[in-house]
């Protein structure tokens, strides 16, 4: 904590240095763990890895944005699908909107977890990344990994102080040969409604990705085994 | 990490829960106050690590990260939104229905021991210029890359000094459907997103103004 009291300190634009901010004593409120179990042709365990997993980007922002920020800057966010294709959320000041669809008993337009999506290329700068250096494809072919689909959390567990939930998703490699996975990423399928006066019009905004990150070490799959990937999400760890 | 012999799936359960790991922090917050007296002279300045997210900040994240529904051909809502945030499994409705959300902080002059399923601060300090209220500016949200601020201006009209001490970050969900023929309606589901504690605390003269900030930092 860090208290300034006394003229020294009028400006009323002050900016304390960065490094005021104390890291070493800081109880870091939210993290997310990335957990990979890799099983071979009969099941076993053959690999873990486990790393801190650090890279929302930015359509991940432009995802939890609040109104405020549309109203004040009278401006728009924009996200990028995988197939780069860039699209603007619009403000409201105009009396415009747009909002993320939601399950309902009419008209139902879904925004949903399309899945862990894994690849075999890397990129540096995971805020500006919209989607993978190189997809690995779902299928038997050479370098091909079949994806099953991913298991969504119920709950969210709680222990003390802390609270998390967890993403997983397996994929069997049927390939003939091993594949090499160095990059991961969650990709969400968004649909989004404007509101323009009484009327209102639906679309699809694509696969977003919203997370990616770059294995800290490649990881290999060998020919008729498995690997699971886990995204932990936890606050207070 | 190789492990050549078989691995218990209870094993497994506790590599998806890791202890520290020495990497880049995943996100930083801190929560800063800046207070001037009726002169507009700076009295008081702290800075903080933020310590305490909430489930439903979680939960909150989760929209983004597994979207709303359930899966490609459901619907119904995904788990978290309904078991958590207690949003319907389905709203109602003569035509879509679509979320979007706000934020805010609020101020508080009690003290709770924090809990992950904390909703409300200890004793908010109403909006007002009676005895005790402070007087709330409009939430004020930016962003610069990954870093999103949120931030209140709140003046002391009262005549007596307001002690400051628990702060929050409250998010609202707003669920916005058509209830009939084109009429859109909403429904409002409000918590507390974070939960932290000045001590000593922010003292507030009659006449002090002061602007409260929440930083959010995602590494990136």
């Amino acid at each position: 904590m860090t208290m300034i009291i006394g003229e020294g300190a009028e400006d009323i634009n002050i900016r304390m240095p960065k490094d005021i901010y104390d890291n070493s004593n800081h109880e870091s409120t939210f993290n997310v763990y990335l957990t990979v179990v890799v099983r071979d042709n009969k099941g076993r365990v053959i690999r873990t890895h486990r790393q801190r997993s650090h890279s929302p980007t930015a359509n991940f922002r432009t995802a939890i944005l609040p109104e405020q920020w549309y109203r004040e800057t009278g401006t728009s966010a924009s996200w990028t699908n995988t197939s780069g294709t860039t699209n603007t959320i619009i403000s409201i000041p105009d009396g415009s909107h747009s909002l993320i669809s939601y399950p309902n008993s009419n008209t139902n337009y879904q925004t949903y977890l399309v899945g862990i999506m894994v690849g075999s290329g890397q990129q540096s700068n995971p805020e500006s990344a919209y989607k993978l250096a190189a997809p690995i494809a779902n299928g038997t072919g050479a370098g091909q990994l079949i994806y099953q689909p991913p298991t969504l959390p119920s709950q969210i567990m709680i222990n003390g102080n802390s609270a998390y939930f967890y993403i997983e998703q397996t994929y069997v490699n049927q390939s003939g040969g091993t594949v090499t996975i160095t990059e991961v990423g969650i990709v969400v399928e968004v649909y989004i409604t404007k509101y323009t006066g009484a009327s209102t019009a639906t679309y699809n905004q694509g696969n977003i990705l919203m997370w990616y990150d770059v294995l800290s070490s490649p990881i290999s799959v060998p020919n008729g085994g498995s690997v699971t990937i886990y995204f932990t999400f936890m606050v207070n760890p | 990490m190789v492990t050549p012999d078989l691995m218990s799936e209870e094993d497994i359960t506790k590599l998806i829960m890791p202890d520290n790991l020495p990497d880049e922090q995943t996100f930083k917050a801190y929560v800063e106050a800046k207070i001037y007296d009726k002169e507009g002279h700076v009295i008081d300045y702290r800075r903080q690590p933020m310590r305490s997210l909430t489930q439903y900040f979680l939960a909150f994240l989760s929209i983004a990260l597994l979207g709303t529904y359930s899966g490609s051909s459901s619907t119904t809502a995904q788990s978290l939104l309904t078991n958590v945030l207690g949003m319907p499994s389905k709203q109602s409705s003569n035509g879509s229905a679509d979320i979007g959300y706000s934020w805010s902080i609020q101020l508080g002059s009690g003290t709770q021991s924090f809990s992950p399923t904390l909703n409300s601060l200890a004793a908010p300090i109403a909006n007002g210029s009676g005895a005790g209220q402070l007087t709330y500016g409009q939430t004020i949200v930016s962003y610069s890359g990954l870093t999103i601020n949120v931030s209140v201006t709140v003046t002391n009209y009262s005549p007596t000094t307001i002690n400051v001490t628990e702060i929050g970050l409250i998010g609202s969900i707003i669920l916005e459907y058509d209830s009939s023929s084109n009429t859109y309606a909403s429904a409002t589901f409000t918590y507390l997103f974070s939960y932290d504690t000045f001590s000593p605390a922010v003292t507030l003269p009659p006449g002090a103004i002061a602007t409260f900030q929440i930083v959010l930092t995602f590494s990136g």
